[in-house]
């Protein structure tokens, strides 16, 4: 009966982020926050695994203050205990920071069979966190499972790399990355999201994390962002005719030595 | 002591990891040190500018497992960069590394300078809504995607090879390993690609895509949805932020809107030319060329005409 983490992030909605024209700087003030995608499935997974065998799902995750907004949504997929850390340093973290924060917070909790990761978060996609946990508790990794079971101790995982497929066991604890094909995360039913509302979370303060300045200090500094802007020629072809369009589709395949 | 660090598993990805490394070399006045899982990477690494290729011989063959060995090497001469290959196994032993060295990441960057002492490095952000310039204090590292850069073509003077016998990670145990190699089918490779999405109304119909792609001596690629909803098409094939990113001359979408989470990876492609019933999906914003009209009645049309 596995004893389970999930780490989530919380982040903005990348579809509600606008590039304004002018200056190509991002416009997210009408952004909402969410549970980041890959984290969803990370999320699921823990949740299914613990349906099945028994065991216990707890939720972890570092932010600012915006956090808070994350617990119901986090509780209402299946976890039963959301710890979080809000913490104005998580506005700047990077990889490093995040991976120290939560592994701080893991040590003081104790002991996990295993602890979930998604791929990485919707936003930043460093892909970082679970080989930096790993490394950092000095426990074994298994980084990109599309398929994950345990057996008493033992924990069976399938990888999908570029050219393979990978089985591989290992005992726990273990860190382990999920990809987003492991699972589709549940749309919470209305009874779960009411019974979110009476599970516990707990607050775990920065100050009690035992951690030194040098670990809230980024090492990567995001210098500046910009917009994409996708430069195209954006010749549509829309005429009523079908055989017209596709002629003058073809041409202009041909001006580019594309056919 | 000092050093650039440049590790792939994957040998033409490694020979390519030198191109960005040969700059860093020119502003750090830095060796290269080139990891290596073989005697023959190895020795074409050092032929082709890397100071000191050195290989790292394990009786374990579980590649991920030699990020240990691969820190060992980094933190023992306290090396100012490492740059690895960003494949998913590269992803995971760089992070283990720039953890134990207490370093910053950076994943997949297009570019990489020096300017100030530091790393500057670019990326892509919010699922390529956006890139961003990251400035990382060295020590630093960085994963690159395979043909980012390519392998620098002059060979200059040879560096020295040497072998030193390491360990691999004893708690992970590998069991089956299956080839997935899409029946030789290497998307990524492919100079012309078909892209379907969920325009089409069932899986049967994607022969008109196949007809097309047949008939442009193209590949077929597909989105997400078709691939892990639809499971229409293979994963390998999906482009996308968690999939594969591609750059070849043509890019035909067809059927699909053109969400930025599937545009990031295809949008260095030369060309690209969609076909959509709704004239107001992104996927035109983002097109060279495009054919507002029912995929139904356009493809087998210009199939006809393609293959003329």
């Amino acid at each position: 009966m596995p004893k389970c983490l999930v780490c989530y992030k919380w982040t903005l909605d990348e579809q509600d982020i606008k590039i304004k024209s002018e200056d190509l700087s991002l416009d997210s003030s009408r952004a909402k926050g969410k549970i980041s995608d890959f984290d969803r499935n990370a999320i699921e997974e823990a949740a299914l695994l613990v349906e099945k065998d028994g065991g216990a799902v707890d939720a972890l995750t570092y932010g600012t203050g915006t956090v808070k907004q994350s617990l119901k949504d986090a509780l209402s997929r299946g976890p039963g205990k959301v710890y979080w850390v809000a913490d104005a340093s998580a506005e700047n973290a990077d990889a490093s920071v995040t991976a120290n924060v939560l592994a701080a917070a893991i040590r003081k909790l104790g002991q996990y069979d295993l602890i979930l990761c998604g791929e990485g978060s919707s936003d930043q996609f460093n892909q970082q966190t679970a080989s930096r946990i790993a490394a950092l508790l000095g426990l074994p990794c298994v980084t990109f499972a599309s398929k994950l079971s345990v057996e008493g101790d033992t924990v069976n995982a399938t990888r999908k790399l570029e050219d393979c497929q990978e089985d591989v066991s290992v005992k726990g604890p273990v860190v382990i990355s999920v990809l987003s094909e492991i699972n589709k995360p549940r749309i919470p039913s209305l009874k779960q999201v009411l019974g979110a509302s009476k599970k516990p979370n707990e607050e775990i303060k920065l100050a009690d994390l035992a951690l030194k300045p040098e670990d809230l200090q980024p090492r990567a500094v995001r210098k500046s962002v910009r917009g994409f802007l996708m430069q195209r020629k954006n010749v549509i072809y829309k005429e009523s005719s079908a055989a017209d369009n596709v002629a003058k589709l073809k041409a202009s395949l041909a001006s580019e030595g594309l056919c | 002591m000092a050093g650039i660090f440049i590790f792939s598993e994957d040998s033409a990805l490694g020979k390519q990891l030198l191109t960005p490394a040969l700059e860093l070399k020119k502003a750090l006045n830095q060796t290269i040190v080139a990891l290596a899982l073989s005697n023959s990477d190895a020795k074409e690494l050092a032929a082709l500018g890397a100071d000191k290729a050195v290989v790292l011989q394990s009786e374990n063959k579980w590649v991920d497992g030699l990020a240990e060995a691969i820190y060992t090497q980094v933190s023992k001469s306290e090396g100012s960069v490492l740059l690895v290959g960003g494949t998913l196994r590269g992803k995971g032993i760089a992070a283990y590394v720039a953890a134990k060295i207490n370093a910053g990441m950076v994943t997949d960057a297009k570019t990489l300078k020096i300017e100030g002492g530091n790393l500057l490095a670019t990326r892509v952000l919010y699922a390529g809504l956006a890139t961003c310039e990251e400035e990382v204090v060295l020590p630093a590292v960085a994963t690159i995607r395979a043909r980012t850069f390519l392998a620098p073509a002059a060979p200059t003077t040879a560096g020295t090879v040497e072998t030193v016998t390491v360990e691999g990670e004893p708690r992970i145990t590998v069991g089956a390993v299956t080839p997935t190699g899409t029946a030789g089918v290497n998307i990524n490779a492919a100079s012309k690609l078909v892209s379907v999405g969920r325009g089409f109304r069932k899986k049967e119909d994607l022969k008109l895509a196949e007809d097309l792609a047949a008939a442009l001596k193209a590949e077929l690629a597909c989105t997400r949805g078709v691939a892990e909803d639809e499971h229409w098409l293979p994963i390998e094939r999906y482009i996308g932020i968690s999939g594969q990113t591609v750059k070849p001359d043509l890019y035909l979408a067809v059927g699909l809107s053109g969400q930025v989470q599937h545009m990031v990876g295809c949008r260095e492609s030369k060309v690209i030319v969609a076909v959509n019933n709704d004239e107001r999906a992104p996927i035109f914003e983002a097109a060279d060329y495009g054919i507002v009209g029912d995929l139904y009645e356009v493809l087998p049309l210009l199939t006809a005409a393609l293959g003329k």
